[in-house]
């Protein structure tokens, strides 16, 4: 069982990473974080590919190791390195909380996924049940964190999850998709990234808490 | 011209115009006319592409094409015939609209010509969500409407249109990434039991075998489509982004996002409804279209009578409206599925109506409270009255259409023979009606502010809204039976899935009469494909 071994400790890989991702401070420890994160996920699919004859994820890995190991930590890196605010950590959930949701969201996940069937293997199980829990860990960095950069890495924690499930689940749909699903990713973290900035340029903060002018 | 064709033209028309007027940025100040113009000859041009796809539609059934990837049926084509309008009426509109924000210094060239660049991709994505047929581009499509709408949301650049704008592109993605996970597991689930996987991707294959399809999965993703889907649609608890987006967006941009972006996402939940109400039945979605659609009008009815901000009054209108065309489909039959289609059409018409007159409002007194804003009828007397009309046929008057649909629905109601539903509902709607008038009396009626000059706005400020209300009072006393015909087949296909309950229910003598409808709908699905 030396292919599950291997991509179960993958899987668990990516979780870790989510949570650090969530926990770490620094905008460019984030980015590096969430590379490190995008490569995990890439050599789960050569993995995968490799050891189930599944040709289709090749393709899936390459496009990944393009846009979220290159393209999107250079983008977030691009445009809020200068921005000193990108680095704070406003009124957020304290360490504990975080990490006790992301093991109860993990629990969930893995019972969730029980009666889903796989088109590949069912000893890949716990990769699915980890792609869904990355999904969630992802809306939990949203909602958890009041810094608007750290709400864009919640995104990409949550595209990480779902693309992981497309992959799983989907691998034999048409490039074309596949083109169209990573190029909608690649447009949501630019146009966010654009906002952001004018955010700060315009109200000089990032702290989501601030932006209550609408209400009712 | 042939099936596949129109749709390629349909499709390329906008993101042809989107290039051309974010070429004409280039051009710097001398831009102003021309990227008008591009806007205009590119609705112009939709409308007629529109108009003739949705003939096509009429003659042939359904147009399958481009190995399966193209497909629009009587469905469809009811939403693409409001983008066709929709977008054509606000794009009329933007010409006075935008000109005179232009004039004001609240936009620069540049932002008019990224306004109609937006305007135009955004009426692509749209469209590209309604006439595939592979499920995993709809979802992209509904996607990329949120990315190429967000622009439109924030082009004013204040700290309001800001954070809606930031409010509006976190909740809809986060939203439509649930939608995603619904779409996978019915792509999943198909691809891994239908004999050609390939074939998994697109709906029309998708919703001929229902029976391969695990229930267990099939109620896990319906709860996905409806959350998702359903945040774009603005279902209530969902719809936190809708009243920030649509009331800081410039009014022509929020009348689409109200009147036909809401509706792409209702037509994705239709799609998704079709085939899981076949595999589960249909009690399940519908209980969930029950309560999301209650809640939806029961929350938006409260915040319409305390709103002060007309247009946020106007979001929350389309809270309710979703509601109740979500209450509709999920009370069901023949005339209930009737009604909601009947109100999708009614909802779009009279929304933009109100929209623009809300811009006209906007642009007269510079401000959207209802404590400010006062002697419409004084200052401009024509936008007043038909301002006034909209409002009460948007509540539910006769003789307008909306009270047609809404009337249909309460019938279908006491007809499925939940009183208290009915009860519930009327009182509701009676609210609302109370909200609507209030506003309309509010604007209309009182002392004008001194700063308020005398006059309309224009000949191009005034007529988009004539020519709407026009069309709500024909929809309301004489429903052209070309249009009854195109709702009634419509309405067929959504309840295809229910038809196939009834005939597990009581197998014969139903079976061969709804399977011969099935049939027909397979043969004539294979005989356009190409």
């Amino acid at each position: 069982m030396t292919e599950s071994f291997i991509i179960n400790n993958l899987a668990g890989m990516l979780v870790v990473t989510s949570i650090l991702l969530i926990l770490v401070k620094r905008l460019i420890t984030s980015i590096i974080v969430f590379s490190l994160q995008s490569a995990i996920l890439v050599t789960i699919f050569f993995v995968i590919a490799y050891f189930m004859d599944a040709h289709e994820l090749y393709s899936w890995a390459i496009t990944s190791i393009v846009t979220k190991v290159i393209l999107v930590p250079s983008i977030l890196y691009l445009a809020f390195h200068k921005i000193k605010e990108s680095n704070a950590s406003y009124k957020a959930i304290p360490i504990p909380i975080i990490i006790l949701l992301a093991a109860i969201i993990l629990l969930v996940c893995y019972f969730v996924v029980a009666p889903v069937k796989l088109p590949l293997t069912q000893t890949l199980k716990p990769v699915l049940a980890v792609s869904l829990a990355l999904f969630f860990i992802g809306l939990m960095c949203i909602i958890s964190q009041r810094n608007i950069v750290k709400q864009i890495f919640g995104y990409c924690l949550m595209e990480n999850g779902s693309h992981l499930t497309l992959s799983l689940l989907a691998f034999r749909v048409p490039e074309l998709v596949e083109i169209g699903v990573t190029t909608d990713a690649i447009f949501a973290v630019i146009i966010m990234s654009y906002f952001a900035k004018r955010i700060y340029r315009d109200l000089r903060t990032l702290d989501a808490n601030k932006l209550n002018v609408l209400k009712g | 011209m042939n099936g596949t064709e129109i749709i390629y033209l349909l499709l390329a028309t906008p993101l042809l115009f989107a290039t051309l007027a974010f070429l004409a940025c280039l051009l710097g100040k001398l831009a102003t006319s021309l990227v008008t113009l591009i806007n205009f000859i590119g609705v112009l041009v939709l409308l007629i592409l529109s108009g003739l796809t949705v003939y096509i539609i009429f003659c042939e059934g359904q147009i399958l094409s481009a190995n399966l990837w193209w497909h629009v049926d009587a469905l469809s084509g009811i939403f693409i015939a409001l983008l066709g309008i929709i977008g054509f009426i606000t794009a009329m509109y933007s010409i006075g609209y935008m000109n005179h924000e232009l004039r004001h210094g609240e936009i620069s060239v540049r932002g008019l010509c990224c306004y109609y660049g937006f305007f135009q991709l955004f009426l692509f994505t749209m469209l590209l969500a309604i006439t595939t047929n592979n499920l995993i581009v709809m979802w992209v499509a509904i996607e990329a409407t949120t990315l190429s709408s967000t622009f439109l949301v924030g082009l004013y650049g204040q700290k309001s249109s800001l954070e809606a704008a930031w409010k509006y592109i976190i909740i809809c993605t986060i939203g439509v990434a649930f939608g995603l996970y619904g779409t996978v597991l019915v792509y999943a689930d198909a691809a891994s039991l239908m004999t050609d996987p390939s074939l998994a991707v697109f709906w029309t294959e998708v919703v001929k075998y229902p029976e391969i399809f695990d229930p267990t999965l099939m109620h896990i993703a319906f709860v996905f489509i409806l959350l998702g889907f359903g945040t774009k649609m603005g279902l209530f608890p969902m719809h936190a982004w809708l009243p920030d987006a649509h009331s800081e967006a410039p009014s022509p941009a929020s009348a689409l996002l109200s009147a036909v972006l809401l509706n792409c996402a209702l037509l994705v939940v239709l799609r998704y409804f079709i085939i899981i109400a076949g595999v589960i039945g249909d009690s399940f979605p519908k209980m969930l279209l029950l309560i999301l659609g209650f809640l939806s009008v029961g929350f938006a009815a409260f915040f319409i009578i305390v709103q002060r901000d007309i247009k946020r009054l106007l979001a929350y209108s389309s809270v309710e409206n979703m509601g109740l065309i979500a209450i509709a489909i999920a009370i069901g039959g023949p005339l209930g599925t009737f009604a909601a289609l009947l109100h999708t059409i009614n909802h779009s018409l009279a929304k933009t109506l109100l929209f623009c007159g809300s811009g006209n409002i906007l642009l007269k007194y510079g401000t959207r409270d209802m404590s400010v804003v006062k002697g419409l009828l004084k200052i401009a007397p024509i936008t007043s009255v038909l301002f006034i009309a909209g409002a009460l046929a948007l509540g539910g008057m006769p003789p307008f259409n909306v009270f047609v649909s809404e009337f249909m629905l309460v019938i279908a109601s006491i007809q499925s023979g939940s009183i208290w539903l009915t009860v519930l509902l009327l009182l509701l709607l009676t609210v609302v009606l109370g909200g609507l008038v209030k506003m309309a009396a509010k604007v209309s009626f009182g002392v004008p502010p001194e700063a308020v000059s005398k006059g309309e706005l224009g000949f191009m400020a005034v007529a988009p809204m004539a020519i709407l209300l026009a069309l709500m009072l024909l929809m309301g006393t004489y429903i052209p039976p070309s249009v009854k015909d195109y709702i009634h087949r419509a309405t067929e296909i959504i309840m295809i899935s229910s038809q196939f309950e009834l005939v597990k229910a009581s197998e014969q003598p139903l079976h061969n009469q709804i399977n011969l409808s099935k049939l027909e709908l397979v043969s004539l699905g294979q005989g356009s494909a190409q």
